[in-house]
C-alpha cells in the first residue's frame, strides 16, 4: 500500500487550528499590547515595569517561591522515584495510585485542604509544638513557607512521573556492574545514576518550574494579596485593577523567564548526558 | 596442600522457601578457568553473585588470594564481573566505558592508555569514540571484557557472556576470550548452561544441580568417569538403561537385571539396588561380541554428522539408547528393524537409581 506520508501531517490540522484560535491569537495579543504605547509600537510599558523597584520584588518572589518549590520537589521526588520503579505488584500499584490519584483532585479544593492544615490550630503547627520543635502554636497559612509547602504537594507528581518513567528503563545491573569495577557507592550513583536519570531530572524540574512560576489559585489561598508573584499580578491587574498595559507587561515577562529557563535547564541536560 | 586461590566454603542461600544454594565448596587455584556448568536454576549464577559480593550468603564463607571477603562490599573485592547482558554504561562512548573503572586510581593520562591497551587487545580501537548502543552484540561482549579486565581484577566471573551470541560468533569469541584469559593470567570463574562450551574453555568444570556441585573435574575425566547420573547426563550424550542388582560375578562385577535382559558391569552395589547403567554412545559398536554386553534394540534413526554417524534406538525419554560411530555403517540398516549392538563391560558405567531419575 502506498501511503502519502505529506498528507499525514494534515491529521494534526484539527489541533493545530483549535490552538492557533484560542491559544496562539490571544497570546499574540496579548504580546503585542504589552509593546503598545500611546503612538503606536514601544518599549515604553517594560521601561516603567522596570524602573519600579516593586517589579523587581514581584520578579524576586516568583522565582523564589518557584525555585523552592522545584528544589523540594526534587528533594522528595527522585527518592520516591526509585521506590515506584524498582516496587513490584501490588506495593507499586499503590504507589502509583497515590501519586496520581491526587492529580483529579482540583487545585482549589487541595488548596483549601492546605488551608485548614497551616493555620495556627492546624495540624502541622499541633504536630510541631507536640514534639517540641514549636514552643507554642504558629499558622503557617499566609507565609511563604506555608506556599512553598502547599504548592510543592500539588506539583509533586510532575517531579516524580517523569524521573519514574527513566528510572524504569535504566537496568539495575549497571550500578551491580560499577560496583564490580571498584567503585563506591557515592561516585557509583553520580557516574552512573544521576547521569541516566538527568533527562527526567530536567523534564521533571522543568514542569514544576514552568507550573510554580505561573500558579495562581495556590498563591491566591495560601498567602494572598500581600505578597505578589508576576502571575498573581497579572491576574490582579487584569481582573481586579482594570489594567491591561500592566497585566500584558508582567504576562510576557513570565512567559519570557518561564520559557528561558526550561530552555536553558534542557540544554544544560542534553550537554551533560551526551549519548542518554 | 596449599591454599586455593579462590576458596568458597559451604555457601548456602535461600530465597524465601526455595533452596537455591545447599552447601557448595569449590576451590580455584590461581589462573585456572573453571565453569559452572548446570541446568538453569540450578544455582550456578547465584553462586557467581556471591563471590562477586552482589549477593549475600546465608551461610559460609569467600577467601580469594589468602584473604576473607565473605564480609566485604563488591567494590572492594577485586572481583570482576561481565554480566549475561553485558550491563554495559549506555550513556558513555566505549573508551570510557573501560576506563570507568581506572578514574580515580590511576592518573588521567595512565587510565585512558590502559584503556586504549585493553580495546587493543578485543581489536575494538576504531570505535573508542563510539556510543556503546551502536555496538553489535559481539562488539559490546568485547568491551565488557575489557571493561572488567582493565582494573586488573584477581579473579574474573562470567555469566553467560555468549549467550546472546549466534553460534558462529560464539565460537570466535571463546576461543578470543581464553587466548586473552591466558596471556593476561586471569583467573576466571565461567557461567553457563551449555556443554559444549564448558568443555572447549575450561580446565576444570563444576557440574551443578539442585545447588550442589555434584563433580569438580577436567572435562576429559568428567565425559570418561562421571560421578553421578546426573553428570553423566548432562555432559556429553549417553545411552542409559534403568535396572536392578541381581546378583555379584566373580571379582567385583555384578549382574543387572533390564528390560533389554541381564547387563554386566563392575562396581559394587548391594542385590536389589535400583540402577542407571550409562555407556558412552562411542563405546558402543554394531553387532553382538563375545565376552560384551549386548542387547537388541528398534532402530528408529540414522543421523549423519559429517565426521560420525549417530544411530539412535527406540526407548524411552529418560532411557535413550544411542550409538555413534566414524566408521560407514552397513547399508542394510533402515530404521524398524531390531538390530544388535554390544559394549564392554569396563565401559558400563552404574549409578544409583536416584528418586527423581
Amino acid at each position: 500500500m502506498k501511503t502519502d506520508r505529506s498528507l499525514v501531517g494534515w491529521l494534526a490540522a484539527p489541533a493545530v487550528f483549535y490552538l492557533t484560535i484560542v491559544y496562539a491569537l490571544p497570546l499574540g495579543w496579548l504580546l503585542a499590547r504589552s509593546m503598545m504605547g500611546p503612538d503606536g509600537f514601544s518599549l515604553i510599558l517594560f521601561k516603567e515595569f522596570f524602573a519600579d523597584p516593586f517589579s523587581w520584588r514581584v520578579i524576586g518572589n516568583t522565582l523564589r517561591i518557584a525555585g523552592l518549590v522545584t528544589i523540594l520537589c526534587l528533594v522528595m521526588g527522585y527518592p520516591v522515584a526509585f521506590a515506584l520503579a524498582r516496587a513490584r505488584g501490588v506495593v507499586q500499584v499503590i504507589l502509583l495510585a497515590a501519586i496520581i490519584l491526587p492529580l483529579s483532585i482540583g487545585v482549589v479544593v487541595k488548596a483549601f485542604a492546605w488551608q485548614i492544615v497551616l493555620r495556627r490550630d492546624g495540624v502541622v503547627s499541633q504536630f510541631l509544638v507536640g514534639i517540641g520543635v514549636w514552643s507554642e502554636p504558629q499558622r503557617l497559612l499566609f507565609t511563604e513557607t506555608g506556599l512553598v509547602v502547599g504548592a510543592a504537594n500539588v506539583f509533586l507528581p510532575f517531579m516524580i512521573l517523569p524521573i519514574y518513567s527513566v528510572v524504569k528503563l535504566i537496568d539495575p545491573r549497571l550500578m551491580e556492574a560499577g560496583a564490580t569495577l571498584g567503585v563506591g557507592p557515592v561516585s557509583r550513583f553520580f557516574r552512573i545514576l544521576f547521569l541516566l536519570t538527568l533527562p527526567g531530572i530536567v523534564s521533571g524540574i522543568a514542569f514544576v518550574f514552568s507550573l510554580s512560576v505561573s500558579m495562581f489559585v495556590i498563591p491566591s489561598l495560601l498567602i494572598g494579596d500581600r505578597f505578589q508573584t508576576l502571575a498573581t499580578l497579572t491576574g490582579r491587574s487584569f481582573l481586579l485593577m482594570r489594567n491591561e498595559a500592566l497585566g500584558s507587561v508582567t504576562a510576557t515577562v513570565l512567559l519570557v523567564l518561564a520559557v528561558t529557563i526550561v530552555l536553558v535547564s534542557s540544554f544544560l541536560a542534553r550537554r551533560a548526558g551526551r549519548f542518554a | 596442600m596449599i591454599e586455593p586461590f579462590l576458596e568458597v566454603r559451604n555457601a548456602q542461600k535461600n530465597f524465601g522457601p526455595t533452596t537455591v544454594l545447599d552447601g557448595v565448596t569449590l576451590g580455584v587455584t590461581k589462573g585456572e578457568f573453571v565453569s559452572l556448568l548446570g541446568p538453569s536454576g540450578c544455582g550456578k549464577t547465584t553462586l557467581l553473585r556471591i563471590i562477586a559480593g552482589l549477593t549475600g550468603a546465608d551461610v559460609g564463607d569467600v577467601r580469594l588470594d589468602r584473604q576473607d571477603i565473605t564480609k566485604l562490599p563488591p567494590h572492594k573485592r577485586d572481583v570482576g564481573v561481565v554480566f549475561q547482558n553485558y550491563a554495559l554504561f549506555p550513556h558513555l562512548s566505549v573508551l570510557e566505558n573501560i576506563s570507568f573503572g581506572l578514574k580515580g586510581r590511576v592518573a588521567k593520562d595512565e587510565a585512558t592508555r590502559i584503556a586504549g591497551r585493553f580495546l587493543e587487545l578485543v581489536h575494538m580501537r576504531d570505535f573508542a569514540d563510539r556510543s556503546v548502543r551502536a555496538l553489535s552484540g559481539g562488539q559490546q561482549q568485547r568491551v565488557a571484557v575489557a571493561r572488567a579486565l582493565a582494573v586488573a581484577p584477581k579473579l574474573l566471573l562470567l555469566d553467560e557472556p555468549f549467550s546472546a551470541l549466534d553460534r558462529k560468533l560464539r565460537e570466535t569469541m571463546q576461543i578470543e576470550l581464553k587466548r586473552l584469559l591466558r596471556e593476561l593470567g586471569t583467573t576466571a570463574i565461567f557461567v553457563t548452561h551449555d556443554q559444549d562450551e564448558a568443555l572447549v574453555m575450561s580446565d576444570r568444570i563444576a557440574v551443578m544441580n539442585q545447588g550442589r556441585i555434584e563433580q569438580l573435574d577436567t572435562p576429559e575425566a568428567l565425559y570418561q568417569n562421571p560421578a553421578t547420573s546426573f553428570a553423566l547426563q548432562f555432559v556429553g550424550l549417553s545411552t542409559r538403561i534403568f535396572g536392578e542388582v541381581i546378583g555379584q560375578q566373580d571379582g567385583n562385577g555384578i549382574l543387572i537385571e533390564t528390560r533389554h535382559g541381564v547387563i554386566r558391569a563392575q562396581g559394587n552395589f548391594v542385590r536389589g539396588s535400583k540402577v542407571v547403567i550409562g555407556v558412552r554412545p562411542e563405546r558402543i559398536s554394531l553387532g553382538a561380541h563375545e565376552g560384551q554386553n549386548s542387547i537388541t534394540p528398534q532402530l528408529t534413526d540414522i543421523v549423519f554428522q559429517g565426521a560420525r554417524v549417530q544411530v539412535h534406538f527406540a526407548s524411552t525419554e529418560n532411557e535413550p539408547i544411542i550409538l555413534e560411530s566414524s566408521a560407514r555403517l552397513p547399508a542394510s540398516l533402515a530404521p524398524g528393524e531390531a538390530v544388535s549392538i554390544s559394549w564392554a563391560p569396563e565401559d558400563t558405567l552404574v549409578f544409583p537409581r536416584e528418586a527423581s531419575a
